[in-house]
């Protein structure tokens, strides 16, 4: 397990939500908690850090929650995503399960409790992923190391 | 009463412009409501804590006072939510899609909704039976069960009951609501599903609810009809087939 405190991004543009999830969350749990209101900045976050859940609004202006998550996709394939959303339509959602190989979408109101348990085994799983890809890149390198020695 | 030429096409344009309006606002109330019911457990959770510690008597007594609204606001914002999440599960898919859905679960997001009619005056009594999923639009049932609640409560004065019943059918489903309101008398009997009929006064509505319902049980491949005596109350009966598979069973 990563000894690292996780991390939760939030991306939400109005300010009231992640002020309340943030709040929430440090009450909860021992997890870092970053919130943007602006999805630029928060492209910044995900190039500059490890995140290991990210959760995203979707109607928001420059880009729509869906096309954000792609972009965290890409940029930390690891982290998990979750779409948090008043604007629930069954083609957003679908859409978001497709493009974005998303977690989780919960609906605003969200359940605090609901959406705890999400975040946290969201966390738990950014970082067994992350343990498999470490693992793996060290069986790599014996493996190579070992194909030398007998070469 | 009659509608001038194009009055009922008209008509239902308004009520679709305003159902669009009202799932818009009630997309909007979601975040800050959210945002709300979220702070309050945070606050509560913190009064808590405060009140199980060491403080002067005054001091407390404000913790207490605090602790007091807090709760109340708590079950203010359970009320909120459990309103905006059956005005987004009736709005969902207006679409004519069918899939399949719990009706018990929408005539209890009706009842919800049609709370207003109520207030204290009418007792509501629920006996729902275990129903299979329904191939159905669940937005176009729910408006049918919303108009037929509130037509229930406008036909009792003053004090009342309503009463919702379901039972599973073959292959199919029935729904019963019954008012004690003052019945539909025998002149009108016949006219109670055509368009335009209404014995409201102006304002209360347009006597399209009825005809729009039978469309709607229709398209459903079901049946609506009602049994009355005048004074003694109304039950209109719906049995809705489980499985009905052509499309378009919305709008």
């Amino acid at each position: 397990m990563n000894n690292e405190q996780p991390t939760v991004l939030l991306i939400d543009d109005e300010d009231m939500v992640i002020t309340s999830l943030r709040a929430y969350l440090q009450l909860e749990t021992p997890f870092q908690v970053e919130g943007c209101t602006d999805t630029v900045r928060a492209i910044d976050v995900l190039k500059s850090r490890p995140v290991d859940v990210v959760i995203s609004d979707y109607l928001m202006p420059k880009m729509n929650g869906i096309q954000l998550l792609k972009a965290a996709k890409e940029i930390q394939p690891e982290a998990t995503r979750i779409l948090l959303t008043g604007h629930a339509d069954k083609q957003s959602a679908v859409q978001a399960i497709n493009e974005v190989a998303l977690y989780q979408y919960v609906e605003k109101p969200w359940d605090n409790m609901t959406l705890l348990m999400v975040i946290r085994n969201g966390v738990e799983r950014a970082q067994l992923l992350r343990e498999l890809r470490d693992s793996q890149s060290s069986l790599r390198d014996v493996r190579a190391r070992l194909i030398k020695a007998f070469l | 009463m009659t509608h001038p030429d194009g009055g009922e096409n008209s008509e239902l344009h308004r009520l679709a412009s305003l159902g669009r309006t009202l799932a818009g606002l009630v997309h909007e109330i979601g975040t800050p409501v959210a945002s709300l019911a979220s702070n309050n457990e945070v606050l509560l959770r913190g009064l808590d804590s405060l009140a199980a510690a060491d403080l002067p008597a005054d001091i407390r007594r404000k913790v207490e006072t605090l602790r007091d609204l807090a709760s109340v606001d708590r079950l203010a914002c359970e009320r909120l939510t459990t309103l905006v999440r059956g005005v987004k599960r009736l709005a969902r898919g207006a679409s004519a899609e069918l899939v399949a859905a719990d009706v018990n679960e929408l005539l209890r997001d009706s009842l919800q909704l049609a709370h207003h009619e109520f207030k204290l005056r009418i007792t509501v009594e629920t006996d729902l039976g275990e129903l299979a999923p329904v191939m159905c639009a669940p937005h176009s049932l729910g408006q049918v069960f919303l108009n037929l609640l509130v037509n229930a409560a406008q036909a009792i004065e003053g004090q009342g009951r309503i009463t919702v019943r379901t039972r599973p059918a073959p292959a199919g489903i029935d729904v019963w609501i019954s008012d004690t309101g003052r019945g539909i008398g025998p002149a009108d009997r016949e006219k109670v599903f055509s368009s335009g009929f209404t014995t409201k006064p102006p304002g209360a509505g347009a006597g399209l609810g009825l005809a729009i319902c039978k469309e709607i049980i229709a398209r459903h491949g079901g049946q609506i009809d009602f049994e009355s005596s005048p004074g003694a109350g109304a039950t209109f009966h719906i049995r809705i087939p489980t499985g009905h598979s052509s499309g378009g069973a919305g709008e």
